[in-house]
């Protein structure tokens, strides 16, 4: 899937530039308490539908920064992220995407993370774990 | 404690096949003597761990795979240096992901040749394990998109055809009887971006053509 790939080559090229905001190593919002790792197969679908939105509404919006390098490459990743989240949409209309009482679960977990934190921090901090949710999407099953 | 000893410097993590090893420059200005301790935390867990095996070690490196195994996890490794009752600061790595931070050795190349082709076989690394009797885990099983590219050169004409395979063998077809082929191959992953240098070329020759043989014998008798 081409945008994947998109977000990971964007990613890469900022990932030190995002964490190095981020001085808060004790917290996770996606893999602590409970690892996106755990998630069942059946609600990863669900699961990832949420976390697309999440990161659309709640993450990019509030990651600016003093560098033009870094904010076109979140810009441009936060576009990859709108494709991937309109594919999804379209399983999620089609039913092809349930969500049980589980991934909710799951997902009231991470913003709770998230709600844990200021707006700011929670935004720097959930982007600067994008490679924890690629990796989990990209992981075989 | 104050701690006024410099800091050691450039403390990171290098890691072949997700054996991750963190490594250090000694403190600026400082010989012989200076002694280190190390810690390492999971990203999003609050505490850190020490590693007693690297405490009062006198090297720059501390092999820290068994505790960053898990390559599910992210982590932080760091460093204290000691020197004549003076101390430094911990000086910390920036976020380790072994997944997408490793880097990866190039595959097995064995090759075996007939008249007219060349088979080649390509095995992936393994993943570092603990100890011989665990159990193998390949690169392979890690990283579901793992490729290999391939080159193959005719040693008399030079000419090079390239490949990009998903298994791991290939059959070359077509080929000189009786000439020289050298195979080198890489490995590489689409996502996370990841690849492996090219391997050293393994070398083979086509048998010869047995039939041009017959015919001269033939012929001559």
């Amino acid at each position: 899937l081409m945008s994947v790939t998109e977000i990971r080559s964007g990613f890469a090229a900022i990932k030190a530039n995002i964490q190095a905001r981020d001085p808060v190593r004790t917290l996770s919002i996606l893999s602590h308490p409970h690892s996106l790792h755990k998630v069942k197969s059946s609600d990863r679908c669900c699961v990832t539908h949420h976390l697309f939105n999440f990161y659309v509404e709640k993450v990019f919006k509030h990651c600016k920064t003093e560098d033009s390098f870094v904010n076109r490459k979140i810009s441009s990743i936060a576009n990859s992220f709108l494709s991937l989240k309109r594919k999804l949409e379209q399983c999620h209309e089609q039913n092809k995407c349930m969500c049980g009482q589980e991934s909710t679960k799951k997902f009231q977990q991470i913003l709770a993370n998230y709600e844990g934190l200021n707006v700011t921090s929670a935004a720097f901090k959930s982007l600067g774990e994008l490679d924890i949710l690629l990796d989990w999407m990209e992981k075989s099953h | 404690l104050y701690c006024s000893l410099p800091n050691p410097r450039n403390v990171h993590f290098e890691s072949i096949n997700m054996k991750n090893v963190l490594h250090w420059s000694a403190p600026e200005g400082t010989g012989d003597g200076v002694l280190y301790k190390v810690k390492y935390s999971v990203y999003g867990v609050g505490k850190w761990i020490r590693k007693p095996e690297c405490r009062n070690i006198n090297r720059t490196w501390c092999d820290l795979s068994s505790e960053t195994s898990d390559y599910e996890e992210q982590y932080y490794g760091s460093v204290k240096a000691f020197l004549n009752g003076m101390c430094s600061n911990w000086m910390e790595t920036t976020r380790f992901n072994p997944l997408t931070d490793t880097k990866i050795d190039p595959p097995m190349v064995s090759v075996s040749s007939t008249e007219k082709s060349i088979s080649i076989v390509l095995t992936a690394p393994e993943k570092w394990k603990t100890s011989p009797e665990e159990e193998s885990i390949s690169l392979l099983q890690v990283y579901p998109g793992l490729r290999y590219n391939v080159s193959v050169l005719n040693k008399k004409t030079k000419k090079r055809w390239w490949f990009s395979i998903s298994n791991n063998t290939l059959v070359v077809p077509w080929l000189e009887p009786g000439t020289a082929y050298c195979v080198s191959a890489q490995i590489y992953v689409t996502t996370p971006l990841l690849h492996s240098g090219f391997s050293k070329e393994y070398c083979i020759a086509t048998l010869k053509d047995r039939t041009a043989d017959e015919t001269a014998t033939i012929v001559f008798g």
